[in-house]
């Protein structure tokens, strides 16, 4: 059942997302990318960007929302960004996704679907922002979330590009 | 990575149930929300301080302040710009940089954010992954759902090694250690390709392995652990209704 429709197996479905949503909490916690002037980014919104290209939307959206949410609760003191992570980066991979499903391959509906959720992933963190730490301190944080969801997006494009020219399967995966 | 989550122990807090745990998030998410004096707030965010302190060591009241302070510096400076209502306590040429509203405003917030912050964090450092998903399962999260949390939390540190490793092979073969300077492009995306393919490629292994074990099939399941029932949990409820009451009692007083 894998081998002829991989996508419609619900194992298949479960195995995907878990193994994505484990990329993402890796990217998200352990890769720290230090930035030219100052301060770090994490690779979190390479692994949406990518799943939603490669995958589709509802992939994207479970494993980008789970695999945040999942670095935010293991992190410790971010444990009560996790909830927000989970909504905030699944509406990202969802539109990313649903996007670039629209006419699968064409790189300029992935830059239009990677910079919508890159404006909604920005848009959400700052509305919570507000509510949780004052309209000061919540601006503030979007110049670093714009700069890393921007490398998210132009990694991520790239990245899929390369695995899915790299290993043909992965075209006939998405749901 | 994962042993940052869990912090194995014996406290009270340890011992109660994974579901009142649960349970008292939004709890503690309401009490800070509930429009109240900074006062109320401190002595909220004392007492969880105190819990924190009692189960799990004074030590543990410092890493969400080492990882927080620049949040609680930026709102200690940008906050009192932002609410200038009540009498002014400081200003420049005219304009009124703090008043006694800033200051409420600012003590509000901070007292919240470190409030909420100490309260999930006492609450992941003493709660197990597997009564989580447990707890999850019990308040009606679907069973494949659990699952994907599961393995998600068991494949984490292998991907993690993966990271490591496919990284400190590209740097030796590029001769890149030395240089820290590099295009994020050209550093990055030959690593993420060589362990997205890694990690994707385990997929239908995965999924294979998944349906050898019978996923998918209506048969009832053995399961090897389980939550507490009978006395056990009613305590631990009643504890819930304590502890809420506690967070609560500003609303409770003023009803």
């Amino acid at each position: 059942m894998i081998e002829e429709q991989p996508a419609a197996s619900p194992a298949f479905r479960v195995a995907s997302i878990a193994i994505l949503a484990a990329v993402t909490t890796v990217l998200t916690r352990v890769v720290q990318v230090p930035l030219p002037a100052r301060g770090y980014i994490n690779l979190g919104d390479v692994a949406i960007v990518f799943t939603a290209i490669a995958l589709g939307p509802f992939s994207g959206a479970i494993s980008g929302g789970l695999g945040t949410a999942l670095a935010d609760l293991l992190s410790g003191p971010y444990a009560f960004w996790a909830p927000i992570s989970l909504v905030v980066h699944g509406l990202q991979g969802l539109l990313v996704g649903l996007i670039a499903r629209a006419r699968p391959g064409a790189v300029g509906l992935q830059v239009v679907g990677g910079v919508v959720g890159m404006a909604v992933m920005a848009g959400g963190y700052l509305l919570a922002g507000i509510f949780l730490e004052g309209t000061g301190p919540a601006v503030t944080e979007v110049p670093g979330n714009l700069i890393q969801g921007g490398v998210g997006v132009v990694l991520g494009i790239l990245v899929a590009a390369a695995v899915l020219r790299a290993y043909p399967p992965l075209k006939q995966w998405k749901w | 990575m994962i042993a940052e989550f869990y912090s194995p122990g014996s406290s009270f807090l340890h011992r109660w149930d994974a579901r009142a745990k649960l349970l008292v998030l939004p709890v503690v998410l309401g009490a800070f929300f509930v429009p109240s004096t900074p006062w109320v707030l401190l002595a909220l965010a004392a007492g969880i301080a105190v819990v924190i302190t009692i189960s799990l060591g004074p030590a543990q009241l410092l890493p969400p302040l080492r990882t927080l302070w620049p949040v609680l510096v930026l709102i200690t400076l940008l906050t009192p710009p932002f609410h200038t209502g009540g009498g002014a306590v400081l200003g420049i040429r005219g304009t009124t940089v703090l008043s006694t509203g800033g200051i409420r405003t600012t003590l509000t917030l901070l007292l919240r954010f470190l409030g909420i912050t100490y309260g999930f964090f006492a609450v992941v450092r003493t709660l197990s992954l597997d009564d989580l998903v447990l707890g999850l399962r019990w308040f009606g999260l679907p069973y494949a759902a659990c699952l994907v949390m599961t393995i998600t939390l068991r494949t984490i540190p292998a991907l993690a090694a993966t990271w490591h490793a496919v990284r400190d092979a590209h740097r030796l073969r590029s001769g890149t250690v030395e240089r820290k300077r590099q295009p994020i492009v050209r550093t990055y995306l030959p690593v993420l390709t060589s362990v997205l393919i890694e990690a994707v490629k385990g997929i239908p292994v995965l999924a294979m392995a998944l349906e050898s074990r019978g996923f998918g099939r209506s048969n009832p399941r053995t399961s090897f652990s389980g939550l507490k029932t009978g006395p056990g949990l009613a305590v631990d409820l009643g504890a819930l209704v304590a502890v809420s009451a506690a967070l609560l009692w500003p609303v409770l007083v003023r009803w």
